[in-house]
């Protein structure tokens, strides 16, 4: 058990500057994969992740390098990319003793790198920067290397140039990584302490723990224990990742590896928790620790009500896999029986629906996305509320309070004015602006959560055509004069359209969803006023004139089949619609909040 | 033998001398050359069917297009030799020919008269000569009074006349026009169109091209109700929902279905059985023997050239077969059925087609719709209501399966 020749390793890189594809090279290079085995993004094993590019869940692969004559047991750890999945990162990272930063030399550093880059440094681990993408034509290493340089004091020169996809210079990532990160320290006599840095659900073997092993030595298959859940286990197997699961008789400090822990949910074991052995369980679990906290909440309905008990048996198994997400059950006049889903950011929601719709084929309605709030009632009490519905009475309020976060933005400095009026628009304050180079900007604000999670990502890439990179995290709860927005159709509120909206946004935001139901809801055989409410008070109003005629004008023999078919089609149409009163509303109106800010 | 169902025949001639801009039927211009095969293409079709319908009486022929009228009268007859050869054809037939207004002439009345036909429908479509001409018609207002009298002349005394309405940017005065022309030349039967721009169609390009604005679907609905209510009082019966009979003096009851309706088209409505043939023509038929029990809609391929060939080749001409179960079948007679607003689907009916009544069959959806006011129902019927009437499509559906 030589400690001195592993290393553990992350690699951190905004989005698309080639993490996977260097990992693919490296796992290629090093042959732990044979090349017909060999496919591209080959550590991102969902179908969406390999679809949008981006890894979504934390991953590890075991590599065998032989470096001047000797072996070193190279682990990868990857990271997922996302800023919702922050939490995931700082557990991949502390796996590790270094990280490779990957910068694109047509982008240079974005918002995801400075955040990865600011965890890996909280974590001290040891960076090797390099610069990826040299072959592209906009290519400038030079002034990437000196971007870096100015960033981490590594001299422009030293900084490895890569081109990861044609294979150029890709051997120099290896011998950096085993030059300049430390080995592993750990005590092989201490107890066991494993840190889970990521879990997933295997239907055969149960909840796989990725595990990094900080001290002592797990051999053969002993009762654990995992300290923060205090849940025990009597594991199945252990073993490391190549990246496929390859059962080892051992794990020691130092290693990255696995374990079949035998439990039946990712509930049962938190990312973050120590694992240690039962019988001789260490004194002090790992540190950095904290649960899981949605931040983002909305209302999950299946478009038909009888397909109820089915979308909580695919929330049930979604979970397995991740434990970031939370459901409740929930109740709408609206839509009917449903939940109240919590989820990490705007990204991982839409994971979620991606995932509910192709793996386990649900057609479901998702409402407006909400932050929580915390409402301060006039006797005193203070209750958290993540739904519109849930806000009590404004006579019972004294005042309600509204998440806030730090905002980061790197943009080139030509769109500085357009951003700002974005950052401006929803309610954000500027804090800092700082000059990365001539070129590019730093904007750090302050911004009520609630107006990013809507829609802001894609507006901000609107206005800075493509350019600009976010990053943020939570800051503080503050005082904020927040309303109910009410929707009315026909008369009737429904309950599934009400949005809690800034009262200096109210108006303009009731007159955009006015309009915005107006376009979806088609027209009925009778006319149909929709309204805007706060309280009592109507604050906008259109009609859905009402349809005159739907009949066609010709049926004869050669007809029937085609003319039945149109109405089969019109008749799977209606069905796809929530009947609220008598009004048929299209599923889109519940989604149409997110695209409030388009025009 | 007699107790088997009758029958009735459709053939679907291709031609025009043009094609109109809005038409998607199977109808093709410029092949003239290709006349005297589909005739003989038509025929053996029809021999084909000689002995498995050997036992049936067919009690409709409906010529349609297409323009069956650019046929020779030559042409025309090889074919209703045929047909009176290869089926038995009820004492009381009811034969339809189209005829388009500018493609006709005292010698083809004549000869279409000589060969039994007894009931004519013209493609009018306006009285309007810009609205004429935007539809692509090759005939004017006053080609369409002088065919009308001519078949007059020739002894035609059941004519229908075909109009659309709902054009882009018609105004109320010229429908209005048109509609107390037709009526002041008192045929038996009008069908009036609201005008739908169909895929493919050079409308439809057209309206998506911005070339001419899409039709009025709120005009179209007035234009509709101002057709009911002046019809009406000039004495017409609206017994379907594109379709008007003029009162037969006493012969015609409140409820049932006029006189002067087309036998043809009811047999289509009733969900009774007709073969089509010709390209692109459909049929539906029932049949039963050796103690199966089928029931089938099918529809013929659509070029001529292919449908001349594998007739020629003795192949099966069919593009689609479907088998229709019997809760389909009823959901048919239901989507059907209501398009007759006087007879609406009677209970007998439809008992005697499905073994069943429609009103323990589709009770829910019934008392649904009569609740919403858009059905009546009684010991005797279901119809649309006048409100109904206007959403047909909406009530239709209810009986039908999801896409």
């Amino acid at each position: 058990m030589n400690l001195d020749h592993i290393r553990n390793f992350s690699i951190i890189a905004h989005i698309d500057h080639g993490k996977s594809t260097l990992a693919d090279q490296l796992i290629r290079m090093t042959e732990t994969v044979t090349e017909r085995e060999m496919r591209e993004q080959l550590l991102d094993s969902m179908e969406l992740e390999r679809e949008k590019g981006v890894t979504i869940k934390a991953s590890a692969v075991r590599m065998i390098y032989k470096h001047r004559g000797e072996e070193y047991e190279i682990n990868l750890i990857d990271t997922p990319g996302h800023v919702d999945f922050s939490y995931e990162v700082h557990r991949a990272l502390q796996a590790c003793e270094g990280a490779v930063l990957v910068v694109d030399a047509s982008q240079g550093i974005q918002a995801q790198t400075m955040a990865h880059l600011f965890a890996a440094l909280e974590q001290n681990l040891t960076i090797v920067p390099v610069i990826n993408k040299i072959d592209l034509p906009a290519a400038m290493p030079d002034e990437v290397a000196q971007e870096i340089e100015d960033l981490l004091g590594v001299p422009a020169e030293d900084i490895p140039r890569i081109s990861a996809k044609a294979g150029v210079n890709v051997e120099e990532v290896l011998e950096r990584v085993i030059a300049e990160v430390p080995p592993p320290k750990g005590d092989l006599d201490a107890p066991v302490r494993a840190l889970v840095f990521d879990c997933h659900y295997d239907s055969y073997k149960g909840v796989i723990a990725y595990v990094r092993m900080v001290d002592g030595v797990i051999t053969g298959l002993p009762k654990l224990l995992a300290m923060n859940t205090g849940k025990t286990m009597e594991p199945l197997e252990i073993g490391v990742l190549v990246p496929q699961m390859l059962p080892v008789n051992e794990l020691h400090a130092g290693q990255v590896g696995y374990i079949a822990t035998g439990l039946k949910s990712v509930q049962d074991l938190d990312v973050g928790d120590t694992i240690t052995l039962a019988a001789r369980p260490a004194t002090e679990k790992l540190p950095g620790y904290r649960p899981l906290k949605p931040m983002v909440f909305a209302g999950l309905y299946p478009t038909n009500p009888d397909d109820y008990n089915e979308l909580r048996d695919a929330l049930e198994k979604l979970q397995l896999n991740d434990a970031a997400l939370t459901y409740e059950p929930e109740t709408s006049q609206a839509l009917g029986f449903g939940f109240r889903l919590g989820f990490l950011g705007l990204f991982h929601m839409e994971i979620v629906q991606e995932r509910l719709e192709r793996e386990y084929d649900m057609d479901v309605i998702f409402t407006a996305p909400s932050v929580e709030y915390r409402v301060v009632k006039t006797n005193g009490e203070v209750i958290a509320i993540d739904s519109p519905a849930a806000l009590p009475d404004p006579t019972e309020i004294e005042h309600i309070e509204e998440p806030w976060c730090e905002l980061r933005i790197f943009t080139p400095a030509e769109y500085i004015g357009p951003v700002l009026d974005l950052v401006t628009k929803r309610r954000g304050e500027l804090k800092t602006q700082n000059w990365l180079d001539s070129k590019r900007v730093e904007i750090v604000c302050l911004i009520p959560l609630s107006e990013i999670i809507v829609d802001f990502y894609n507006e901000l890439k609107a206005r800075t055509k493509g350019y600009a990179s976010m990053d943020y995290t939570l800051d503080q709860y503050r005082p904020s004069d927040m309303v109910k927005l009410d929707i009315l159709v026909n008369h009737q509120p429904v309950d599934a359209l009400s949005i809690i909206v800034h009262r200096d946004q109210a108006y303009h935001k009731g007159q955009r969803l006015v309009s915005k139901m107006k376009e979806i809801i088609p027209r009925q055989m009778f006319e149909v006023p929709i309204q805007a409410a706060i309280g009592n008070k109507i604050i906008s109003r259109a009609n859905v004139k009402a349809l005159r005629k739907d009949v066609l004008a010709k049926c004869y023999g050669g007809d029937v089949t085609r003319k039945r078919k149109l109405l089969e089609k019109q008749k799977a149409g209606k069905k796809r619609m929530k009947m609220v009163g008598s009004v048929e509303i299209p599923q889109e109106a519940f989604m149409s909040v997110l695209s409030l800010e388009e025009e | 033998m007699n107790d088997l169902p009758r029958l009735g025949l459709y053939i679907h001639i291709p031609f025009c001398e043009r094609k109109c801009p809005y038409c998607d039927f199977n109808t093709y211009a410029g092949l003239e050359a290709l006349y005297q095969a589909t005739v003989e293409a038509l025929i053996a079709e029809m021999a084909r069917w000689a002995d498995p319908l050997a036992g049936r009486t067919i009690s409709t022929v409906f010529v349609g297009g297409g323009t069956p009228t650019v046929l020779s009268p030559r042409q025309l007859e090889q074919l209703f030799v045929a047909v009176h050869r290869t089926f038995r054809v009820a004492e009381d037939v009811e034969i339809t020919c189209e005829a388009n207004p500018g493609a006709v002439d005292r010698e083809k009345f004549a000869a279409l008269r000589a060969l039994g036909v007894n009931r004519l429908s013209m493609g009018v479509q306006s009285f309007q000569a810009d609205e004429l001409r935007l539809l692509g018609r090759i005939h004017s207002a006053k080609d369409a009074r002088v065919a009308y009298d001519m078949a007059r002349r020739a002894g035609f005394d059941n004519i229908n006349l075909d109009f659309i309405f709902g054009l882009p940017q018609q105004s109320a005065e010229a429908w209005a026009q048109t509609l107390e022309e037709a009526i002041s030349l008192q045929p038996e039967h009008l069908s009036l169109y609201s005008l739908i721009v169909e895929p493919g169609t050079p409308f439809f390009h057209w309206v998506n091209s911005g070339k001419i604005v899409a039709p009025d679907e709120d005009l179209a609905a007035a234009f509709y109700e101002m057709a009911m209510e002046r019809l009406a009082q000039a004495g017409y019966l609206h017994y379907e929902i594109s379709n008007w009979a003029r009162r037969a003096s006493s012969t015609d009851s409140e409820s049932e279905t006029p006189h002067f309706a087309c036998r043809h088209n009811l047999l289509y409505w009733r969900n009774e059985d007709y073969l089509g043939v010709g390209p692109g023509a459909h049929s539906h038929l029932r049949t039963s023997g050796n103690g199966s029990y089928i029931e089938q809609r099918w529809g013929n391929v659509r070029p001529v050239r292919t449908y001349v060939r594998r007739t020629c080749e003795g192949k099966p001409l069919a593009e689609f077969v479907e088998d229709i179960s019997p809760p389909l079948a009823m959901g048919e007679s239901m989507m059907l059925g209501l398009r007759l607003v006087r007879e609406g689907v009677r209970q007998d009916r439809f008992a005697a087609l499905h073994g069943c009544s429609p009103s323990q069959v589709f009770e829910n959806e019934l008392r649904r719709l009569s609740a919403a006011g858009l059905l009546t129902l009684d010991a005797e019927r279901i119809r649309l209501s006048r409100r109904g009437v206007l959403f047909g499509n909406q009530v239709f559906l209810q009986f039908l399966p999801e896409a």
